[in-house]
């Protein structure tokens, strides 16, 4: 059964390449467009992974990773979080990582690197 | 006449046609690099006849992606010393150690080299107004550029940048944008304004042509070095667009079958340890780099965060046998200040850090006194006088 990735990001050339790069790699790939959208996908589908922008039409990534980490629901407090941001604001990477991300990634986002981060958190442990 | 012919995804080796504006992997959102036909340039190039040429970074012209001599933008760049340090080596206990001094280019720094290229280059593919984040000296050093060749210029710049390098910038006419935050904050920033009012981006690494300036200083080194390249070579890193250039330059030199020895330079990155991304990823292996939470250190050029070329970066610092090397603060400051009163340079910060590096690599053992080594001083310390009260 294919690991499921979810991408919360209104931006849709982001949303194309990410999807495109997953569903290569044989991920199951789940979108949002918005961040109320995002942890309502992330509650109803469990993903494995969660890709998230910070720059949101509604609320922001880091409202989404906190409202995730803080749903009670025992997937979404441990599920890995990676954050996708355009390092447009001061300390975005800080808010991300404290509002409860595991990663941050600036945009352009580097499939390679998406890839090897993804795949680092599904790895097998030994 | 440029032998350029393509430009290739360091990572999906996707082409790209350099006759038309390219940025980065339209595939996999990596670096582009620039592909040059080596073959017939070894048949029609001999590197003899390039050494008598007039001084500057453009006498190597056919191995730089400009096409037409007229969009060449000189302002004097390249060519700058390499300087024997035979008190420091003696205190140190070296017998071949040596300073490339960068700070003799134009605007005071190796940014000149890689600015002079892609502005060179923004010209001959018809782009007028061109953009750019800095931790500094690049800010200083597009001006120039743009301002010798009539283009217009914005420059996003942490609010803490030396404030030479602001008023570098403001004089040649360009737009100053001060930002609370980081060089990677500009360049989100500067992003935003690139798409949304037709500017390009000439970002590190975001362009493909700003390495091609800096690969220059490979050739002269292997050039000053009579084609046997150094044992060792110590860069300060931030962006990476140094290092990554001089490995592709060794490539290239290789390929045009001018090199007199295999032996290539075993590689070392240094950084500063209030920000140190790639050490950090050097010595746990990883391919890339983490994201540096709350960088902070005096030498501004090496406050990167994340260098978007840090796997290139990460992986010709192995495939050279290389190392990295944080240092603090403190261990700059008392470089640069063993660099001037021992030799007479007055390193930038980054560029001193490269002999606190080396210095922590001989406490290691990691370097043999005999071999040749080779710091780089990126810039002149000038740049960082604080402004009078």
């Amino acid at each position: 059964m294919p690991r499921k990735i979810l991408y919360v990001e209104d931006n849709p050339d982001n949303m194309t390449l990410v999807k495109r790069a997953l569903e290569a790699r044989g991920y199951e790939f789940l979108w949002a467009v918005n961040g109320l959208a995002g942890v309502e996908m992330a509650e109803s589908n469990q993903p494995d992974v969660i890709l998230l922008d910070i720059n949101l039409p509604d609320i922001d990534g880091y409202e989404v990773a906190r409202r995730l980490r803080n749903s009670g629901k025992s997937s979404l407090v441990y599920v890995p979080i990676i954050a996708v941001t355009a390092n447009a604001l001061r300390g975005d990477a800080e808010k991300a990582l404290a509002a409860g991300c595991d990663v941050y990634m600036a945009k352009p986002i580097n499939i390679r690197e998406l890839w090897a981060r993804v795949e680092g958190f599904l790895a097998t442990p030994d | 006449m440029s032998f350029l012919i393509d430009l290739k995804c360091t990572e999906c080796g996707t082409s790209y046609d350099p006759r038309n504006l390219q940025t980065y992997c339209l595939n996999c959102q990596s670096p582009l690099l620039s592909q040059y036909d080596l073959k017939t340039a070894r048949e029609k190039l001999d590197r003899d006849a390039i050494r008598v040429r007039p001084r500057g970074m453009w006498r190597w012209h056919e191995l730089l992606p400009v096409y037409q001599a007229e969009n060449q933008i000189f302002l004097g760049e390249g060519d700058t010393p390499i300087l024997r340090l035979p008190r420091l080596g003696e205190q140190l206990g070296l017998n071949n150690l040596f300073l490339k001094d960068e700070s003799l280019n134009p605007t005071g720094s190796f940014k000149a080299r890689g600015l002079a290229t892609a502005i060179s280059k923004a010209r001959e593919l018809g782009i007028k107004k061109v953009i750019i984040p800095t931790a500094g000296n690049a800010g200083g050093a597009m001006a120039a550029y743009a301002a010798r060749s009539g283009l217009e210029a914005c420059i996003y710049m942490p609010k803490d940048t030396p404030f030479s390098n602001m008023e570098e910038s403001r004089i040649a006419g360009a737009q100053v944008i001060l930002i609370d935050g980081l060089i990677n904050e500009a360049a989100g920033m500067a992003g935003v304004k690139a798409r949304d009012e037709g500017w390009f981006d000439v970002s590190t690494f975001k362009e493909p042509y700003r390495v091609e300036g800096k690969k220059v200083m490979g050739y002269e080194l292997a050039e000053w070095f009579n084609w046997k390249l150094p044992d060792v070579i110590i860069y300060p890193t931030g962006g990476g667009t140094g290092l990554v250039g001089m490995w592709k330059a060794f490539d290239e030199l290789e390929a045009l079958g001018w090199l007199e020895s295999k032996d290539r330079p075993r590689m070392v990155a240094v950084q500063a340890d209030g920000c140190a991304p790639v050490i950090k990823a050097f010595q746990s292996g990883a391919l890339f780099c983490d994201y540096w939470v709350e960088a902070h250190t005096l030498a501004s050029g090496l406050r990167v965060p994340k260098s978007f070329a840090d796997q290139l970066i990460l992986r010709d610092l192995r495939a050279s046998q290389g190392n990295a090397v944080a240092v603090s603060d403190e261990a700059i400051i008392h470089a640069q200040k063993q660099l001037a009163v021992m030799e007479g340079i007055f390193a930038a910060p980054e560029g001193a850090a490269t002999l606190a590096g080396l210095i922590a690599l001989i406490q290691q053992g990691w370097v043999d006194p005999a071999e040749r080594i080779v710091l780089f001083n990126t810039g002149t310390g000038l740049k960082y006088l604080k402004q009078p009260n």
